[in-house]
């Protein structure tokens, strides 16, 4: 088939859609749920821009066609503070000054929530090889490392 | 950078999906974890009519123990998964550190084993594992399946025994009949996202008399394909490692170096790649005798 009907459940909230089977998951979220959050960089995984969780998981949407992705469970980063209420990890990146021109920090965030959530006590070292899928220009990482390190000390 | 047009097929068993092969042939290829073929597909390498997704199929990503002989792993089982399995861990070491290595974490949470097999680069992280571990590949197609030793697979770069109509559909890992240990290691410039420079799996089995029944050496981004040191094999077959075993392991580890057929490219030079798996070599025999000295 060249073009299918899917069922993505995204922060919790479920969109039908019929799209051409040769978009990927980036490129969905982005142009038909408005939700750019996500961000397009490298397009061929190598920089972690378009960084979902795909039940729980981080992975490279764009490597992700978004047909595979039905009825899957999608968190982007629109998805991660309650309403007005920013995450814990969001307010540490805040606080600390993890974010420079802010590109990397949706990816940033979600893989590094997705890190809390099976380690909730990382060493440095666990913390710099899983963000290691996420790159950025602008910090050098060190004020992304101690805003995720505050985060689990607190959060 | 777009998508080009392609059909898509989600077969929801392997029948139906090698009958779409038998239909389709080179026509189609096959999407597991995604993350060479859709990278392939936007920087037109290949254009497939069909794209035939594996993921609908039930029971391809199960790793089972085999009552003592073995283990079971299926083709879309991912480098997450065998790096954190504590059964891989323990069993199959040198997997699981090999696994450790693919690519980035967001990439390693959907490359699949088969899919990195298939792919067949010189520079795979978990040929040269497979290769000291002996996997015997499954290949499935609509008539019935036929066995291949992981080794004789690779053909070239990219270049596998795989016919079009087939489905890798099964890893099956024998399991050591003594004390055993084993142990991979990549070098490359970054510590993720990186291509090897050179990278080595080694494998030891002791014997009842206590010197070396079995030893495996694979060797990766030295060669065409994922290669074997067979002469730093034959150093170490029969020996009693002394100590730490480090005089046997260098010597092995020389003649590793001379079994490498590295090529000058713009990540290193050949003399540099000789002279790491020189080192590396030495690093996972080491590492390897340690694992199985705490066995014996």
């Amino acid at each position: 088939m060249k073009k299918m009907t899917i069922s993505l459940i995204v922060n919790g909230q479920e969109y039908d859609l019929v799209i051409p089977v040769n978009r990927t998951l980036t490129q969905v979220l982005r142009e038909n749920l408005r939700l750019t959050g996500t961000k397009q960089g490298c397009a061929v995984g190598d920089c972690g821009s378009c960084t979902v969780l795909l039940n729980g998981l981080p992975v490279n949407s764009c490597l992700i066609l978004a047909v595979e992705a039905d009825g899957q469970e999608i968190t982007t980063i629109e998805g991660l503070a309650d309403g007005e209420k920013l995450h814990p990890l969001q307010q540490a990146f805040v606080d600390i000054g993890a974010i420079q021109c802010g590109f990397c920090s949706p990816g940033m965030l979600l893989t590094s929530k997705a890190l809390l959530d099976k380690n909730p006590a990382p060493t440095e070292r666990e913390i710099r090889e899983a963000i290691s899928g996420n790159l950025c220009r602008c910090t050098g990482y060190q004020k992304i490392v101690e805003a995720i390190a505050s985060a689990k000390a607190d959060g | 950078m777009l998508l080009p047009k392609f059909d898509y097929q989600a077969p929801k068993s392997l029948r139906e999906a090698c009958a779409m092969l038998e239909e389709f042939g080179a026509k189609a290829k096959l999407l597991a974890g995604g993350t060479d073929l859709l990278v392939n597909l936007k920087k037109k390498l290949l254009a497939p009519q069909q794209v035939v997704s594996l993921n609908k199929i039930k029971g391809l990503n199960e790793i089972i123990p085999k009552k003592g002989k073995g283990l079971s792993i299926g083709p879309l089982v991912t480098a997450t998964v065998l790096a954190e399995s504590g059964l891989v861990q323990e069993q199959l070491t040198v997997l699981a550190q090999g696994a450790g290595r693919v690519g980035s974490p967001l990439i390693r949470n959907r490359a699949t084993l088969g899919g990195n097999i298939v792919t067949a680069r010189p520079a795979s992280d978990l040929a040269p594992p497979l290769m000291v571990l002996g996997a015997q590949l499954i290949l499935k197609n609509k008539d019935g399946e036929r066995e291949v030793e992981v080794e004789k697979f690779f053909k070239g770069p990219g270049k596998t025994s795989i016919k079009s109509k087939e489905i890798l559909s099964q890893i099956y890992i024998p399991s050591c009949e003594g004390p055993c240990g084993s142990a991979y290691l990549k070098m490359g410039a970054r510590k993720a996202l990186e291509i090897s420079l050179v990278n080595v799996a080694a494998f030891l089995e002791l014997g009842p008399e206590g010197s070396i029944r079995q030893a495996r050496i694979a060797l990766g981004a030295v060669g065409p394909t994922p290669l074997r040191a067979r002469s730093a094999e034959k150093i170490l077959k029969g020996e009693k490692p002394q100590g730490k075993g480090d005089s046997l392991f260098l010597e092995a580890a020389q003649a590793a170096a001379r079994d490498g057929r590295p090529i000058d490219d713009h990540r290193g030079s050949a003399d540099y790649r000789r002279a790491l798996i020189e080192i590396l070599t030495a690093r996972t025999l080491m590492s390897a005798y340690q694992q199985l000295m705490k066995t014996a």
